[in-house]
């Protein structure tokens, strides 16, 4: 609580608090106690409670591609035999994890356990498979199976909340220690006070102009992902909210000195190496990110104590709906967050994000009459995106959405 | 029946499978059920009188299919997509499709055909005791779709006795691959794999009656000490033919398979339970050592060791599915185990729409070569 | 009263088109120049059509300029994507026109179009050779003939082959594959047509897929890949006379409206 007071700004709380979390796990490791990889949407409620230091591979592999490091650790899984087409976070964290295997002092400290929770996608099954077997750990696993049906069955809820309560067990058994209850109903009413704080800021993006660029709620997007179990986390969503709300009642753009004239839905991951570019070209042309599906990812909300409404809040995420809840998901964006055009990112990396982008797109752009542009890249590898077609493609949707408002 | 006949007739079925399907529909008098790769609850669609029919793509062209799906989907899939929307499945009361990884998650919301799509899911934490009542109510819920479309009632008995045939088939497909391995001067790679192909395409019953006749009639015949090399393969499948061409040219046997189109699919039985489907339910449980099941000890990897030591194998070639994640992950773990066992090992790119197979026929020459 | 003239510019990967067009909305003159991006070919372009006309850049009111090259062309007064200068173009051309499909050195496009020529919704191909100007040219190399030889090579195939349509460096295996086998060049040659449709077809129907449709790009002067086209859509397939050069004629367009409509909004 310390490291960050209400003076600062919530940059200034992010980019401390997000070295911070590292650099407690980093010590952490030194002393001997557990550190846990997750994946990013996963129940860290638990691990939090035991006092684990968690931290998230997905987060840290685009840390790495932002900083355009990537090219290192691709090229050393697909040595090893990974093929190229397979996620790219994947292939930079298998291949760091080679890496560091038998070195001493490692940035991002390699794990005691890993904690995977599938309801992002099914390749974390086989990544974290391998990451426990290479390094001989306990694997926790959540298993969220796919909603394909149009509802989220009392069976998918109840299978989820029957793993929670296995997890709770396994705990016990790797820490020799009993879980806390007292301490994880107060992790859990963080953890939910946090959601709501990411969501009540983030959804500011509605307001017109937007006082935030979805791009910057990227950046912000570190802190849920990293942090959702502890208080730090909220205060500083909190901070941004309030920042957000003095914005708007300027009427200030989160375009920083452009003028927002379209608002766009970005559909995908961002494209992490080029996330400069992909933002410039869109702010050229007045176009700002208003909507995405990261705000309501980590919306997890549930009754603190409620182990079958967490289940449901963690089965119900996004990427886990049928093709109808997808779609009624970015419908939702769009008419909340006012977009009038779609970015639909095909992420050479995520099949998951691709294979039903063609559907959605079509149903969107005929249901909304929105026009739709797609472009090729990728979350994690520079060698999937061309910067003279991202161009192009986003130039023919403004002149599309122009159109429109004529 | 002579072997020469039984050979000839489950090969042809391979070769011809719509042909095949609809004589066995009519023979029967029933309908069919397609069961999109890789699993399916196929004793359910046998006890709602159908026929399960294996859905695993084939050669054809990619036109019409790359409108829905990027050229990074699997291969199968691409397939499966492109002759789902010629209508070659529309004779096809319905199609399940299991939803085990990312693309077969989405594949299932997009069918394209006009059968009645089935999408379900597979619960992947199976040592959680309740992952088997979750599949339970999966397995309940495509009976009563099946119920539904085909206007009928399943059966608890129905049901019963279809696993009862079922674990026959198993037990005598896992014979049959045992026998084989000693026959392969007869049961030569291609006609191996043709004929575990056929069951997809006739009923399980006729099927297992010609595989208990052509195990016997193989048993009798002397056991074959060739000089080929011995090869076990795994992957999702081993096709198209060409590339079976190339085993055959260069003298290497299939004695063994890890393919999820062939041994994977009769390695476990449904264990008895009072319930059918909780009987079916516990068999997925029990399925091990495969990429699609969530295998966090990388059980597959000891039992590809364990296989080839069994059938004596001289190496190991892995089939792998053109951008098929699942065994993508796989492969750097196999490669390092095999070089610490000191086994053989080839990897071989599986495109079902290739026509030609120059980079196989060089990899799979200099492979024998070096497997001296 | 002095004329006014309006500059459109279309610089491509391989060429580089400029079509100069009147306050009548009529083209005045056009030029094309086998340089594209990076080259001395805009500049080419452009002096062929001053040389022609007598006209310089002074007497030009509005230049908009377009493709890849479209941002190094310092005169321009607007850039606007290839893609709203082809649906424009096109509907200069055809009236009746309401899907395009441009082939062109290393793009594929479809595009949906209303009867003003506005973009409705576009898709292109990701990013692979295969199915555009460059897959021909690959082709044509591995056959040992020119790009031009082979729609009359097309005319006479009996047999025609399957060529992938999936990926440029597989489909070069696969030719070399079949010359060994002696397969007939014609027999080929309409398969790598065929190929190239396939792909653009795959892009073609995310499209609304309305009649009537075109063909443009470069590849569109190649008539066997317009009969390949017109087979696989057992419909007609309006070419333009001047298929290189409906992005130039699009630009000129948005050049025109950018003066002479803008009062009459």
């Amino acid at each position: 609580m310390s490291i960050i007071n209400e003076n600062m700004t919530s940059m200034e709380m992010l980019n401390i608090l997000v070295d911070k979390n590292m650099e407690d796990a980093r010590k952490a490791k030194e002393r001997g106690e557990l550190v846990c990889w997750s994946s990013s949407i996963a129940p860290c409620e638990f691990t939090e409670t035991m006092g684990i230091h968690t931290i998230y591979p997905e987060n840290y592999a685009a840390v790495i591609a932002a900083k355009k490091l990537a090219p290192e650790f691709l090229e050393h899984a697909e040595r090893k035999g990974y093929a190229n087409d397979i996620c790219g976070y994947a292939r930079i964290n298998l291949g760091y994890m080679d890496l560091q295997k038998n070195l001493a002092n490692s940035e991002f400290p390699l794990p005691d356990l890993v904690l995977l929770c599938n309801n992002i996608c099914e390749t974390l099954l086989k990544w974290y498979e391998n990451i426990a077997y290479e390094l001989n750990i306990p694997l926790l696993i959540v298993d969220v199976p796919f909603n394909h049906g149009n509802e989220v069955t009392e069976e998918n809820i109840k299978y989820v909340e029957s793993q929670l309560h296995d997890i709770i067990h396994q705990l016990e058994v790797i820490c020799n220690k009993p879980f806390d209850m007292d301490k994880f109903q107060e992790v859990m009413k963080i953890a939910s006070e946090n959601a709501n704080a990411w969501y009540e800021a983030t959804s500011l993006c509605s307001a017109e102009p937007s006082p935030l660029s979805g791009f910057d709620m990227f950046n912000y997007m570190a802190l849920i992902v990293c942090m959702r179990g502890k208080k730090e986390c909220g205060i500083t969503f909190k901070k941004l909210k309030e920042e957000l709300e003095e914005k708007i009642a300027k009427g200030e753009s989160g375009l920083k000195g452009a003028e927002e004239k379209h608002r766009i839905m970005w559909d995908g991951i961002a494209c992490w190496p080029y996330l400069s570019h992909t933002y410039k070209v869109l702010k050229n042309k007045g176009a700002n990110m208003t909507g995405s599906t990261y705000p309501s990812a980590w919306a997890l909300k549930y009754t603190p104590g409620n182990l079958y409404e967490m289940a449901k809040a963690y089965t119900s995420m996004g990427n886990n709906l049928s093709l109808k809840g997808q779609t009624d998901l970015r419908k939702g964006i769009i008419e909340e967050t006012k977009c009038n055009g779609v970015v639909m990112h095909l992420n050479r990396s995520c099949k998951m994000c691709d294979f039903l982008q063609y559907e959605i797109g079509k149903e969107l752009e005929e249901s909304m009459n929105i026009p739709i542009t797609t472009f090729d890249g990728d979350q994690a590898d520079p060698r999937n995106y061309s910067k003279a077609q991202y161009e192009t493609r986003i130039e023919a949707l403004v002149e599309m959405m122009e159109q429109r408002a004529e | 029946m002579e072997i020469n006949n039984i050979i000839d007739y489950l090969v042809k079925a391979a070769e011809s499978p719509e042909k095949a399907i609809k004589e066995s529909c009519k023979k029967n008098n029933k309908e069919a059920i397609g069961c999109v790769a890789p699993y399916a609850p196929e004793e359910i669609v046998y006890a709602a009188n159908c026929i399960p029919v294996g859905i695993w793509g084939g050669r054809v062209e990619i036109t019409k299919a790359r409108t829905y799906l990027p050229a990074f989907a699997c291969s199968i899939m691409q397939s499966i997509m492109e002759y789902e929307i010629r209508g070659t499945y529309d004779f096809l009361k319905a199609v399940l499709i299991p939803a085990v990884c990312d693309t077969l998650k989405c594949f299932g919301q997009k069918w394209k055909g006009k059968s009645k799509a089935i999408p379900f899911v597979f619960p992947q934490n199976r040592r959680s005791k309740s992952s088997e009542l979750f599949l339970e109510n999966e397995y309940m819920y495509i009976k009563k779709e099946l119920e539904e479309i085909l206007d009928i009632k399943i059966t608890e008995e129905a049901l019963q006795d279809s696993i009862i045939l079922y674990n026959d088939y198993r037990a005598a497909m896992r014979e049959f691959v045992e026998i084989a391995s000693n026959h392969t001067d007869v049961i030569t790679p291609v006609i191996r794999h043709k004929i575990i192909k056929a069951s997809y395409f006739i009923d399980k019953k006729d099927y297992l009656g010609y595989i208990k006749e052509l195990n016997e009639k193989l048993r009798l015949l002397p056991v074959n000490n060739s000089d080929k090399k011995r090869i076990v393969v795994t992957g999702i499948m081993l096709e198209p033919d060409g590339i079976l061409d190339y085993f055959e040219n260069y003298g290497l046997d299939v004695v063994g398979d890890d393919l999820a189109h062939e041994s994977r699919q009769f390695r476990t039985d449904a264990p008895f339970s009072k319930s059918a489907l909780n009987s079916l339910s516990k068999r997925w449980v029990n399925h091990d050592a495969c990429s699609l099941a969530f295998d966090p000890y990388k059980e597959r990897i000891q039992y590809l060791v364990d296989l080839t030591n069994h059938y004596k194998a001289d190496g190991v070639v892995i089939a792998l599915m053109k951008f098929c994640d699942p065994e993508e992950y796989d492969v750097p773990l196999i490669m390092d185990r095999m070089k610490k066992e000191n086994i053989p090992l080839q990897v071989i790119e599986i495109d079902q729409q290739a026509n030609s197979f120059e980079q196989i026929n060089t990899r799979l020459q200099s492979f024998a070569e070096n497997m001296q | 009263m002095k004329d006014r003239y309006y500059l459109g510019v279309d610089v491509g990967s391989v060429s580089s088109k400029a079509v100069i067009m009147n306050r009548n909305k009529e083209i005045v003159k056009t030029s094309v120049v086998q340089l594209g991006t990076g080259t001395s070919g805009p500049k080419q372009a452009l002096d062929k059509l001053f040389s022609d006309t007598g006209l310089s850049l002074e007497d030009i009111s509005v230049t908009v300029g377009t493709g890849y090259g479209r941002n190094s062309l310092a005169y321009a007064d607007k850039q606007i994507s290839e893609i709203s200068c082809h649906a424009k173009g096109i509907n200069y051309e055809f009236k009746n026109v309401r899907t395009v499909l441009d082939i062109g050195g290393q793009d594929v496009k479809a595009i949906s179009i209303d009867g003003l020529g506005r973009v409705l919704n576009f898709y292109m191909n990701d990013k692979c050779a295969a199915g555009t100007g460059r897959f021909l040219e690959v082709m044509a190399r591995i056959l040992g003939v020119n790009v031009d030889e082979l729609e009359n090579l097309d005319e006479h195939a009996k047999n025609p082959v399957t060529v992938s349509s999936t990926c440029t460096v597989f489909a070069e295996s696969e030719v070399i594959s079949l010359l060994s086998q002696e397969t007939k060049i014609e027999d080929i040659v309409r398969g790598v047509h065929n190929s190239i449709v396939n792909r653009a077809l795959a892009l073609l129907y995310k499209t609304n897929v309305e009649e009537d449709f075109t063909l443009t790009g470069g590849v569109a002067q190649n008539k066997g890949v317009i009969r390949a086209l017109e087979r696989a859509l057992n419909k007609k397939i309006y070419v333009a006379e001047r298929p290189q050069l409906i992005g130039a004629i699009g630009a000129a367009i948005f050049a025109y409206e950018a003066k002479e409509e803008r009062g009459k909004k």
